[in-house]
Order: C-alpha cells, then structure tokens, then sequence
C-alpha cells in the first residue's frame, strides 16, 4: 500500500483527510498543543507562533495551525526546541506589556521597577480583570516561564475606557489578531486592523479612533475571544470579581425569538457577566449588543417589583390578582361599550412564539377582534 | 574603490583586515557597486544575508542598530517572534552603542535571534537576526569592547544609514509593485485593499493582470521549492473584482490644485501612468493622442482575446476622472506643432513609444507590393477591426517574438486559413512567452525554424511568395544565444498571399522640429538622464519605449511613474533626482535578491492555480478573450501559497 495520506506524529502514525491541518490532527488524536490565536473554524493566522512545531526536512518551526499534513510528513510536538521557541514565546509576550500578574518573576532590581512602570497606569493597580481566566497566564504557569533576561518593552498606549461597553488596555494586548479576526469574518463589522508596525503595534479602528467613534455596534465579539485581559467588559473593570468567585449559568438570552445560548456569571444572586455558550446553535457564541450588555435592568434598584394602579393620579403599589382584575374589567368595559373592534394587541419579540401564538388566539378567541400585530414586522 | 575589510554573507567570510594589499581577497558572493549613490562610496552594508564593510571607521555596533531599527519599521507587527523579539534585540543593541551594555547582552541577542529566526512567520523574522548574529560571531571583540568602555558610539557618528525593504519579486518588477502586500491582502479576503496597493506603483492592474511578462514571477522564490506565484493572475483577479461589481474606486489625491500645467505626447502606458501620477498631485494634464483610442501599444497592438479594450478603457477612464483631458486623432507634429506645446505647457512628456516596424533589409520591401504589411500596421488594422488585406488567405509571419505570435494568432482570428511563422533560430530561443507559442501551436500555426527570408516574390505588383534559406546555429552572441548563420545555397520558397515582418520596431522621432533637438542615440532612441529623466531639453522629459526600444509594457508604465515623481520635483522646485528609496532599490538590483539557488528548506508541493482557457478549436477563430480569470476561493488559495519573502538592506554612507 502507498504511504498516502498517513502523517508521523512523535513517533506514531495517523490518517488525515487531504486540507487537514497538523493541529487538527494532533487534537483529534489527543496530542496537546497550545494555542494562543487559533480560532476554531475559522481560517488559520499563524502569527501567535505558540502552535510551533518540528517538522523533519524544514528548517525552521511551522506553526501546526497553519500547515496542512502531506503524506509522509513526520512531526515532532515536545522536542527541547520546540519547548524552548515556546518558553521564550511566551517570556517575549510577558515582556511586551504590563502583565504584573503572578506570572511574571523578574530578578529582583527589574521587578520593582518593572512593577512601578505599571503601576504608572490607573487602571492596573488593581488585580488584572483577566486574572484566572488568562491564556498567557495559564501558559506562563504550564511552561514555568521565569522571563529573567528580556528587558520590558511596552509601547505605553493609554487604557481606553470611554467606551459604553467596552474597555481596551492595549498593554496588556498580546496582538493574538482574534478580536481582528472575528469582527472581520464572524460579525464581518470590518472596524479593526493590525495598525502600526513593528512593537509599536497596535489594533485599530480606522484612524485610530475609539471604539464609541468608529463603526463598531458592540457586540461584543471580541471580548469573547480575547485570550487575556485587553478587552474587558466595562462593568468588570469596576466589579473585579475573579472568576473563580462566580457561577456560571446557561441560559437563554430573553431579549428576542433567536433564543441566543448564554452564560450568566453570577456572584452572591447578582449578575457579573454574561457570555455565549460557544459551539451551540444557533448563535455558536455571539452575542449582540443587548444580550451581552443589557443586563443590568436585571438588579437595578429602579426596577420595579410589584404592579403598580394609578389612583388619583398617583402610583400605588398592588398585586398581581388586583392588577389583573382591573385589566381584565377595563378590558370587558371597553369591549361591551365601543366594540371588540376597539381593542388591539401589540405583541413583543421578547416573547416567545408560543406566548405570541397564545396572544393572537386570545385577541382574536376572546376579545373577538383581528387587531393583532407585532413589533418585529416593522 | 576602496577594498572590502570585513565581510560575512551566506555564511562565507573574508577577512581583509590584517592582509597586506597584494593579497586581499574579494567577496565571490556579493559585491558592492562603487559611487553609488550621487558619487558617495558606500561605507558597509547589512542586509538579509549578512554584512560587508569597507571603511574602518564605520561601528558594526552602530551598523547593527540602524539595521535593527529598520527592522523594527518594517516588521509587520503580526507574529510574536518578529515583533517582539526584534525590539528587544533592537533595545539591547542600542544600550552597547550608548554605553549602557552588560556582560551577558551579547548571549541575550544571540539566543532571542535564534529563536526570532527560527520561529518567525515570513522572511522579514526569518532573515534578519542573521546577519547581527554573524556580526557577534565573527566581530565580537568590537562588542565586547564597546560593553567594557562604557562609552556612547553614537554621539560621534557621522555616518549616514539608509535602509529599505524589498523581495526578489519587487525587486524584479520594473515598476516594483509591493507584490507580498497585495498578495497577502488577497489572502485575507481584502481584496479592495489589495488593488489599493496596487495603485500606489500603477493605474493598469487590470491590464497588467492580463498582458504583463511577469519578470516577478521568474523571480519568485516559491519556484526554489515548487511553482512560482500566479501574480499577474492575482492581479488580474483584484482589478476584475472590482470592475465586476461596478465599484468606483476611491483615488486618494492632493487637495491642493496645482497651477502647473503639463502637456504628454501619447497616450499609450507611459503617457497614461505619467498623467496618473501628476493628476493625483493636483497638476493640470492634457495628453496629445494621434489614434481615437487610448492605451498605444496595448491598444493598437496587443490583439482583444489577449486583452479586451472595455479593461484598458476602464482604466483610462479612471485617470481621466483625476480630471487629466486627453485629446484624441491628434497627432503632434501635423495637428500641433512641438514648438506651441512647450510654449502652452510648464514641462512636457514624451511617451510617443515604438510604433513603427524595422525593415528586414531584403529585396522587394521597399517595393509597396499588396500584400506585404509589416507587423505593428498588421495588428493596427486587425484591431480596428478590419481585415488588412481580405483577398489573401496565406500569410506568413517573420519573426519568433510576441509581436510575431500575436500577428500569427490574430491572422486566424480575421479568417486566414494558412498561417505561417518563419523564425530564424529555434523554438528554443523564441523570445516570445513560452505560453504563447504554446498556445498558438494548439490554434494549428506551422512553425518553420532555422530559415530566413532573403528576398520577396511577386507577380502583378503583389506578393506571391517568400524565398527564405536554411540556417544554422553558430557561436553564441553578446545576448549569449548561438548566432544562426545562412547555410550556402539552401534557397527555398513558400507560396503566399501576404508577407508580415515582426522582427522589431522603430522609433518615429519625425514630429520633433526644427526647434527642438533632442539628443537620440544610434537606434533612434531618446537620451534621458536616468536621474532625472530629463532629455536633452530643460523641461522635457520622456519614458517608455521611445527612450528604451520596444520592452515590456510595465517597464514603460513604471518609467511613466518615475518620470512623473521626477516632474513634481522640477514643477514645485525641489532638487530633481532620484530618491534614498529608489537609489536603494537599483542598489538591491546591482548585489541581487533572488537567489535560484537557495534551497528554502520549505515544504514544496503547493500546487500553482491555472486559469481557464477556451478550448483551441473555439477560441482561434474568435477576439473574445480566451482566459477566465480566478474565482474567490481559487484566488485566496493561490495567495495563500506566498512566503513573503521580504528582506531589509542598511547601507552606511
Ligand atoms: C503586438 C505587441 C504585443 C505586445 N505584447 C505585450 C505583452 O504581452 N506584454 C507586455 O508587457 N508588453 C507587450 N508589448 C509591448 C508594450 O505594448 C509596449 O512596451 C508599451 O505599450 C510601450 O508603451 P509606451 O507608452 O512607451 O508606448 P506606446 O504604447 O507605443 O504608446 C505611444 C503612444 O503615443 C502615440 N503617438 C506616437 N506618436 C505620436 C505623435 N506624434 N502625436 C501624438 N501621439 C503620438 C501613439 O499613438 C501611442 O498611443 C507588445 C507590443 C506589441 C507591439
Ligand atoms: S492579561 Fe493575563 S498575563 Fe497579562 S496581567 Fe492579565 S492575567 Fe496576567
Ligand atoms: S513567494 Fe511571494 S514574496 Fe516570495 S518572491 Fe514569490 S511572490 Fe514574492
């Protein structure tokens, strides 16, 4: 038998299907290699270089994300060059921002200073937003990074937190691309771009505006991508609730008929955060701007609780049974006295079908009138 | 030309620095050309595969700095390696020449170049640690001295350090097309992005995606590994996205109408790029044009299934929406003269190209026989649709070069039936694109190789046939292809119809009068001073074939641009010459970017994307265009098999 279509990882043979890439394989087959850019799904980048690999006959490291398996190929996943292109991946990354996390352990002179340096910035005084819930964090860890030689580069570019939903702290952004990627191919908003050149780096918006400047609709895709703590939601900068202090919740999203999955971040009964549920139909983890934003009204001291009756043009508080009775008189009232023809049904699309089929049946069943439509058919 | 000290490229090192002067070796790999910009000797010089330097006063710490510096401008920013590793080695490196080094800076710079190398997304990561870390190798003591002294060496530099990147396909390309760019642009599915890039080095894509000879692509170093990159399918590809979605592109220009007026001679690639780039700059243009079509050559010569006319006028319609005016059916020299020209216009252009055909120095040429039409006036007629002689239906063609296979492919395409080419060596050494000829085998052209014509045969005052005679190939000549040499007494004849010489075209220089004498050289061509593109006349400037001979249509459209740039300067008064980006680019042409020989260690296989084409039997007889071009996908797949092959160059003067 020919040799087709059989690729040698670490030592063993495996089948792929022509178009597979070398981390595909791998991951099918429970070999782990890190990612820091790759999206699943979606067209490889291959500019994180975490995913490197060895591959015989090439002489430098091919990121596994981006180069397809051919017939023949070997692969080597954990040799001491790999881990080491890792290592100091990894070290260069910790030294391209502010990450004054656990994760990094400069010689004793550097860090003070290092720690001073960030500091500086108002916005990282705090724990980073990201904490336990980190990508190069959690890389640092596995790989036992100690960056004790790279000096700090960090471009320095001011935390930008004038957005309603959203906040960007570009040092602390690993320019992974993800947020590039899904606003340009998921969400297909086009607003940001790799901008600049070299460390000076930086993702922009057209003429580097903000956000709230440019065409971005905050839907938040990007902050479910981002792999650290660049991208943050508003709200959280404020609240600062590690991750590990909350529960998540999966629900579905109640502002329309989509039926959007998210997860509810929820800490002592209040809502923290929410998210898509990546992978699960039908929004395979985003959100738009209301879902993932709007969910304040949920605990908002404004919001009311008990129906309310206006008596002598004032509001008083009621039960439902009361609420209901007065509706239901006014209603009759109104029928017996001008006509079922003078009722009408405006329904919601936060309802759902069935509730907005049981609208229609009742308006016309019981009020005895056509009068029905529904805000979605504007 | 002072002698190399020091040098290291490729790996391979010469050591002049203790040698006495009879003994000095010189570089085999690389060498510098001398006086080379404005008459300055070049001090050293850093780039992709290392460094060599001449001047013992210049610092490799210092070299090293700037080359990094360049680095950092030029990285991407996208992969990690590249981005990040290259700014540290930058900082670090700096701290040595200001006088802040440490002991183990050096072990730094080595270990993170290694891994920038070795980690790096495309050759801009790849490449550019070498050369630092070959330097450290080779000249450590200087480091180490710098580190020891604690000294600044940059406050007494006096050395100036140009860089700039380039690849072997920009390099190559006449008009130096930022080709990684607009290929990686198509990659991502940026497609209008893609031609944006394009239009900063020319206002033809969709022509050039279709007729251009591609000196890319035979520089392109995926072919070390499989095929070369379809860039001019690309090209075509982007330039026909946007034309088929009816998409006006948005043209960024100066907002500041200029008041100077410039007036061009021909609206062929030249004249029309020229225009471009001045309109673009806010000057009044008017183009004098003798034909009721725009485009020369492009128009008039290259035949529609190659090209179709609605792409060349879509282009043009473009430059005329700058506000350029072209004015048709005018023929300078009849309808104006030369003279009311320079008088109306503050600089003028002379882009009037190779429009007429050199003789074949035989019998009967002169004789005005019917039937015997030489091949630019062949294809003239053809493209303005009418059949240059319908009573015959033989024709032979001489010559082995595109003109030549554009008048045999045409030729079946107005109806003839027996079509003839007589070349006068090999199909081997046809000039002509091998593509080409291949196509116009299919079509049923017969070839006859190794005869020349030697004298025409007519009855009546027509043509009734050719006497060629056999040849053979001698000794090579100065272009390195063997000489073909008549075999004595090998006279034979071939019936025909008509006779088309294509063997070369000639330069009418007839409309200049007696007030404007320019200087020409022997073959008629117009001398320019290449630094400023100026003939021999203050204000006049030319490009294209009629200061080249007949070439390539994107070397005329890239002189055009030159030209244009050269013009701005003398119009708004700054010193007329070629810039530090430009001399830098003729430098990389003079040491060489693409190497045929590297082996790039790469996974090859990546199958080239072909274009469609209309089957033989269908197409011979028809002026559509025979070519399909890209889909999306086909597109995308094809850009996504670039390396990217940018390399950055630092030279110290
Ligand atoms: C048959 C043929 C096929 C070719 N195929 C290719 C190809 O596939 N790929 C490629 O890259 N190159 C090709 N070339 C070469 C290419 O077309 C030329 O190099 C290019 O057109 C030269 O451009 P230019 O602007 O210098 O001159 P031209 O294109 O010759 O334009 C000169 C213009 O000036 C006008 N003009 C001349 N005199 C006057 C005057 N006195 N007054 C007013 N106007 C005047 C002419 O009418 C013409 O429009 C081909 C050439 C020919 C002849
Ligand atoms: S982004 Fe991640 S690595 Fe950086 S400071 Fe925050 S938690 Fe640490
Ligand atoms: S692979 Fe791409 S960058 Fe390299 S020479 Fe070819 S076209 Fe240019």
């Amino acid at each position: 038998m020919e040799p087709q279509n059989i690729i040698n990882i670490n030592g063993i043979d495996y089948s792929f299907t022509p178009g597979e890439t070398i981390l595909e394989v791998a991951t099918r087959n429970d070999i782990y290699i890190p990612t820091l850019c790759y999206l699943k799904g979606m067209s490889p980048t291959g500019v994180c270089r975490i995913c490197l690999v060895e591959v015989e006959g090439v002489k430098t490291l091919l990121a596994s994300c981006s180069t397809q398996a051919t017939p023949g190929m070997v692969v080597k996943t954990d040799t001491p060059a790999v881990i080491n292109a890792r290592r100091m991946n990894i070290e260069l990354l910790l030294a391209s921002g502010d990450h004054n996390c656990l994760a990094r352990s400069l010689d004793a002179g550097l860090w003070t200073d290092f720690q001073l340096d960030a500091l500086d910035i108002e916005e990282h005084r705090d724990l980073c937003p990201a904490y336990g819930d980190c990508r190069l964090q959690d890389l640092a860890i596995l790989y036992r990074v100690k960056p004790d030689h790279v000096v700090p580069v960090n471009p320095k570019y001011d935390v930008e937190d004038v957005n309603p939903f959203i906040v960007r702290d570009f040092s602390r952004c690993i320019l992974c691309g993800r947020c590039v990627q899904v606003c340009n191919e998921i969400q297909v908003n086009k607003v940001i771009s790799f901008g600049y050149r070299g460390a000076t780096s930086k993702i922009i918006t057209r003429g580097d505006r903000a956000l709230k400047d440019s065409d971005c609709v905050f839907c938040g895709e990007c902050l479910q991508v981002c792999p650290v703590g660049a991208l943050m939601p508003k709200q959280d900068m404020a609240l600062r609730t590690p991750v590990n202090e909350m529960k998540k919740v999966r629900t579905t999203c109640s502002y329309c008929g989509v039926g959007c999955q998210i997860y509810l971040h929820v800490k002592d009964n209040r809502i923290e955060r929410v998210t898509g549920v990546e992978g699960t139909s039908p929004n395979l983890g985003s959100l738009c701007v209301k879902g993932r934003f709007g969910y304040d009204f949920v605990a908002h001291p404004e919001r009311l609780t008990t129906p309310l009756i206006k008596k002598d043009g004032e509001f008083h508080e009621a039960t439902w049974d009361e609420a209901l009775d007065l509706v239901a008189k006014r209603m009759n009232d109104i029928k017996r006295d001008f006509g079922p023809d003078s009722i009408g049904l405006f329904t919601s699309a936060r309802i759902t079908n069935e509730e907005n089929y049981l609208a229609q049946k009742f308006i016309r069943a019981v009020i005895g009138t056509n009068n029905i439509d529904h805000c979605a058919r504007l | 030309m002072s002698e190399v000290l020091f040098s290291c490229w490729n790996g391979k090192v010469v050591d002049n620095r203790a040698k006495e002067a009879d003994t000095l070796e010189s570089p085999a790999h690389i060498s510098l050309p001398a006086n080379f910009f404005n008459g300055k000797d070049i001090k050293a010089f850093m780039g992709w595969g290392g460094f060599v330097i001449k001047d013992s006063g210049i610092s490799i710490v210092n070299l090293c700095v700037a080359f990094l510096e360049k680095v950092q401008q030029e990285s991407c920013g996208q992969c990690t390696p590249c981005r990040i590793g290259t700014k540290i080695m930058l900082e670090i490196m700096r701290g040595i020449a200001e006088g802040r080094g440490r002991e183990e800076d050096l072990a730094d710079i080595i270990s993170i170049g290694e891994f920038v190398r070795k980690a790096s997304k495309c050759t801009i990561g790849q490449t550019s640690p070498t050369p630092v870390i070959d330097a450290i190798t080779y000249l450590r003591e200087e480091f180490e001295a710098a580190i020891a002294s604690k000294n600044s060496l940059t406050k007494d530099d006096t050395s100036r350090y140009i860089g700039k990147v380039t690849a072997p396909c920009i390099n190559a390309c006449p008009s130096h097309l930022n080709i990684p760019q607009y290929v990686e642009d198509i990659k991502h599915g940026r497609f209008l992005d893609s031609l944006q890039v394009i239009r900063e080095n020319t206002c033809l894509p969709g022509v050039l995606g279709r007729v251009c000879v591609r000196p890319c692509e035979l520089s392109c170093r995926r072919a070390n590994a499989d095929e070369a990159i379809a860039i001019k399918h690309l090209k075509r590809f982007v330039a026909d996205f946007e034309s088929d979605r009816h998409i006006t592109p948005k043209i960024p220009r100066s907002t500041s109408r200029k008041d100077k007026k410039v007036g061009i001679i021909g609206a062929g690639p030249a004249g029309i790029t020229c225009a471009y780039y001045l309109a673009k700059k806010g000057y009044q243009v008017t183009v004098f044009e003798r034909f009721g079509e725009p485009g020369g050559m492009s128009a008039m010569g290259i035949p529609d299934y190659r090209l179709p006319r609605s792409v060349l006028r879509r282009e043009v319609e473009i430059v005329q929406s700058l506000g350029v005016e072209i004015r048709y059916n005018t023929l300078v020299g009849r309808d104006i003269t030369m003279k009311k020209i320079k008088d109306e216009f503050d600089a003028v252009f002379i882009a009037v190209g190779a429009q007429g055909s050199s003789s074949m120095r035989i019998e009967g040429e002169d004789a005005g026989y019917k039937g015997y039409i030489p091949g630019v006036k062949y294809l003239l007629d053809i493209n303005q649709g009418r059949d240059p002689y319908p009573e015959g239906k033989k024709v032979v063609v001489v010559g082995g070069g595109n003109v030549a296979i554009d008048c045999v492919r045409s030729s079946f395409r107005v109806g003839k039936e027996d079509v003839n080419l007589v070349y006068r060596r090999t199909r081997k050494e046809m000039p002509a694109d091998d593509i080409e000829v291949k196509d116009a085998e299919e079509e049923g052209v017969k070839f006859h190789f190794l005869c020349n014509p030697t004298r025409i045969i007519a009855e009546n005052g027509k043509v009734t046939g050719v006497e060629l005679i056999r040849m053979e190939l001698g000794e090579p000549d100065e272009s390195g292809r063997r000489r073909p040499v008549p075999v004595e007494g090998s006279q034979f004849i071939i019936d025909t119809d008509i006779l088309v010489p294509a063997i070369g075209q000639a330069i009418d220089l007839s409309f200049l009068d007696a007030d404007t004498q320019l200087e020409v050289t022997r073959r008629n061509t117009i001398v320019v001073d290449p630094e400023t593109m100026m003939t021999s006349e203050e204000g006049i400037f030319s490009a294209g074939d009629c200061v080249t001979g007949p070439g390539a249509l994107v070397a005329a459209a890239g002189g055009g641009r030159t030209a244009a740039l050269r013009m701005h300067e003398y119009l708004s008064g700054k010193p007329v010459k070629r810039s530090d980006g430009e001399l830098m680019e003729d430098f990389f042409s003079a040491i060489g970017v693409y190497d045929p020989a590297e082996d790039l260690g790469i996974i090859g296989g990546g199958q080239r994307k072909h274009l469609k084409m209309m089957p033989p039997e269908e197409r011979k007889s028809s002026f559509a265009e025979v070519e399909s071009g890209f889909s999306v996908s086909e597109a995308m797949i094809e850009a996504d098999r670039c390396l990217r092959c940018y390399r950055i160059g630092v030279v110290a003067l």
